[in-house]
Formats: structure tokens, sequence, C-alpha cells
């Protein structure tokens, strides 16, 4: 049994817009979410002072026992859940789970913020003393599924696939595997991180973090430029609805886009070190599982943060698998690196860009690096009339992820 | 036999403001009798905060046992009105 997989609805909180529409406009204005925090300066050996923040937003319709369990990552899930939903035509609820649902929701860790302050006290009492009761609901590692579940007051299968940077496109292709092979109808799929020091310094110590560009935030990240020296970590959550043709039919919902198909897989030879064959086999692995041939691809979304050695293996391996005429950008240089969300919200994007017909250019791409693998980098928006793109994300732990989605049309 | 502690004006009122700060509860529901559970919708989970918040706010020491026996917000005032007095090395009135 293989069923098709439709994407019926789409919800983003974003550094450039808490809302899908918000964010796709910003991205072709080529505006910037990364900001300068000077304040980090004060962590010891923290050289990177960059970061894209999500401005305001507001739960406060969240009732208080839902809310007070949430940090940052859960409340921005949740707000990009009910926006994916209110696409689809759903409803939060215990109707959500019929057809048979699955929620599938993760993050890099718990929240750092609600750690760090919990382990702060500790240490500073000696113990547990003075500890709220709802600080480990913050810092589980299933806290913004769980979270997200009572804020929707879903009764369903509830997942939380965490592998922190393609945690959210492990999500879309573990729901576009389980549409497919008929376990469930729909899935609601995606993943979120917050913003906090921490999370950029985890980089900074690999030396894979911007730090030579801490006085002109807005010129950092740079992937695929010459001068790029590192990625900028940013927050936010990206959502998707996949469902069946029979769940979408029965409520008369037209899809967005189709998720043709996606691989995940594991090079296991390095934590850190990024490798260009693992990228080629899992995007030759996606067109193979969706019986695609490169030449059906017209774009890539390209993981690229902005790293030496990253973009250098990603851009070797699209070029090996697609070519030099393959166009590819990556949005990391207006959004920054969202971590868990970037794989969904990259996905949205990239949805967005078929049906706009305009594909987003790489923002701070002043000079293509002449040491990368020859393919089509732009630093200008371009039409597009392509009916099929490829996503790709890759993650600490050598976790490397492609989606294949295609307009809603095809077959 | 000890007699019942009247808790103090300030001791209500800083009570009540961290009712109102930490449970998001309106004043006017914030009487005596009202019960935690029905009328104030407080759970078991809001009941542990409830003790830090009081104790860290009052600066005092409240013992975990006896969230137990706590029903009505005036149940809230006493006890923590008889740590405030505890934390304060006076003995109970009545003893």
């Amino acid at each position: 049994m293989s069923r098709p997989c439709f994407i019926t609805g789409m919800g983003a909180i974003s550094s450039l817009g808490n809302d899908v529409d918000t964010l796709f406009a910003c991205l072709l204005d080529g505006k910037s979410g990364v900001r300068a925090y000077p304040e980090w300066s004060q962590h010891r050996g923290l050289r990177c002072h960059l970061g894209a923040p999500v401005s305001d937003y507001d739960v406060s319709a969240l009732p208080r026992t839902v809310r007070r369990s949430m940090s940052r990552m859960s409340e921005m899930a949740t707000l990009a859940t009910l926006q994916a939903l209110a696409q689809a035509g759903l409803q939060p609820g215990a109707d959500l789970n019929r057809p048979r649902t699955l929620l599938a929701l993760g993050s890099t860790t718990g929240s750092p913020a609600t750690l760090e302050t919990y382990f702060k006290k500790l240490f500073e009492r000696g113990g547990p003393e003075g500890q709220l009761s709802t600080s480990f609901f913050k810092v589980m590692n299933h806290s913004v599924a769980a979270n997200v579940a009572a804020g929707l007051a879903f009764n369903g299968a509830v997942i939380s696939p965490s592998s922190a940077c393609s945690t959210s496109s492990q999500a879309m292709i573990l729901g576009w595997e389980l549409i497919s092979a008929g376990v469930y109808d729909r899935v609601i799929a995606g993943g979120a991180d917050e913003l906090h020091y921490t999370s950029a310094a985890i980089f900074d110590i690999v030396h894979a973090a911007s730090t030579g560009f801490n006085n002109r935030p807005n010129e950092s990240p740079r992937p695929f430029d010459a001068q790029r020296d590192g990625l900028v970590v940013s927050e936010g959550a990206g959502v998707v609805v996949l469902e069946s043709e029979e769940s979408m039919s029965a409520r008369g919902v037209r899809p967005l886009a189709r998720l043709v198909s996606g691989d995940y897989s594991c090079d296991g030879t390095h934590m850190s070190q990024s490798n260009a064959a693992a990228m080629a086999q899992v995007m030759r692995a996606a067109l193979r599982r969706g019986g695609v041939a490169p030449s059906d691809v017209g774009y890539v979304n390209a993981h690229a943060t902005g790293t030496l050695q990253g973009d250098s293996e990603e851009a070797a391996a699209i070029a090996e698998v697609f070519g030099a005429d393959i166009p590819v950008s990556s949005i990391k240089g207006h959004l920054g690196h969202s971590l868990a969300a970037c794989g969904a919200l990259e996905a949205i994007v990239s949805i967005r860009m078929m049906a706009e017909g305009v594909l987003i250019p790489t923002r701070n791409l002043k000079t293509v690096d002449p040491s990368l693998a020859k393919v089509q980098f732009f630093s200008v928006a371009r039409k597009t009339e392509t009916q099929m793109v490829l996503s790709n994300n890759f993650a600490f732990g050598g976790m490397s992820t492609s989606l294949l989605l295609a307009r809603p049309n095809v077959a | 036999m000890p007699q019942p502690i009247e808790p103090s004006q300030q001791i209500i009122e800083q009570v009540n403001r961290l009712m109102q700060e930490g449970f998001e509860l309106p004043a006017e529901k914030l009487v005596p009798t009202a019960t935690l559970v029905k009328d104030l919708g407080l759970d078991s989970l809001d009941a542990v905060d409830m003790l830090v918040h009081i104790e860290e706010k009052l600066g005092i020491k409240v013992a975990g046992d006896q969230l137990m026996n706590m029903r009505t917000l005036q149940d809230v005032y006493i006890l923590a009105q008889e740590a405030t007095l505890q934390s304060s090395g006076k003995s109970n009135a009545g003893e």
C-alpha cells in the first residue's frame, strides 16, 4: 500500500514574521532577522554575539494551565500548529483525532533558558528547594509535543522526534512514511527551538558560529559566500498538516502541495563533520523513494547554514546529484538557523516559492566561494515554473534528510 | 488550647498579590472563603507552586506537609501567617 501524501496546512513563527505570509513577504524583500547581542560578551569564551529572535507574539488566548508548562519553544510551536490547523480547516479538540492522526513535533533539547535557571538555582541552593513544579515540563525531551497536545486538547498519538537541526524534516518524512503506508491518515509534523546564548555557544565551541560580523549583524550568516564565517542561531516553529487524499477529500480541502517523498539517514562516522557522500546518498534516496529523476527537480533549498565546511560539502553533493545547472539557495542568510524548526520552515517557504513562481535568493551572497562545486547559486530572485523542489537538512550526529515537494497536481 | 491565628492585613495583601500574579486570578475572587480547587481553579501543581511563591516572596519556610490541609484561601493566609511568626521567632498566639 502506498498512498500519496498532501500538505493542507502550514504554520510559521520565525525571526522574519509570525505567520507564513509575513515570513514569505520578508524573504522576498530580502530582510534580515539577525541582530546583535552585545550582552552575550559577558559569557566568557563566547565569541558569537549574533542571534535572530522572534518578535513578540501573543499566547494569552491559551488557558493558564496550558501556558504554565510552556517555554518559548512550546508557545511558538502551539501558535504555528494552530495556524496550520486553521489553514487545513481543522479545529483543536477531540475531533482532531478522527481520522487517525499523529502529532509529531520535536526540538533539539528541552528549553535551554529553563535548564539554565533550574540548574543555577539547584547549585545555588544545594538542592531542589524553591523549584517550581512546572519547570521539568519545560525541559523534557518531548516538551514541545506534550505541550502542543495539551494546547490542542489532542488525545491521539504523539511522538517527539529529535535530531537537532533535522528534527522537523525528520518529522515530516516520518509523517510521509506513515501516511503512505496507511498507518495514519493525518500527521501534524514540525519542530521548534528557542534562542539562547548556550545554543550559539554549542556552535561557537566547534568553530561553526559566525564571529566576525558582531558589529554588522545583517551581513551574516553568508551561505556559500567567500567571506562566510559560520552560522547565526535563530528560533521559531514550523508546522505542517500532512494528509492522505481520503482524509483531505472528506473535508473538501484543497492541497497546498504534495510531499512526494523523503529520506533520512545517518552517516555513522562523525558527530559534526559534514560529509558530501552522505548528503548525496540521502538526496538520491529521496529521489528513488519518490520515483523521481534528478531532472524532475527544478530547485534545491539547501540547508547551507553559512559554515565553511558544511556549505562546501553540500554544494559538492548537490552538484554530484543534480549537475551544475540546478538553482540552489539557502534562506538562512535571511532567517539565521532555527535549528529544529528549520526543516519545516524551509519546506513551507519552498512550497510558497512554487506557488508564487519565484525562487528566493541567498541573502548575503555577494561573491560565491570559488572553491565550491558549480551549481546555480543566485543572489537575486528568480522566476520559476518548476513542479518539484528538494529541501535538505543536516544535523549534528551525522544526520541527513531530504524532502521532495511538488505542486499539488503533480502525480 | 491555642487560639486561632488571625492573619494580618499585610499577609492577606501579600498572598492576594501573589495569587493574582502567579495564577492570574482576579481580585474579586480572592475572598477568604474561596476554595482553592473549586472556586479558584487551582490544582496539585498550582498548590506546589503557590507554596514556592509564598516562601520566595515572603522570605519564609513553609512545611510541605501542610499542603494537604489547605482547602480555602483563609487556610493559605493562616499558613503564611504562622510561617511568618515562626520565621521571626515569635511564638504562636495563645501558646
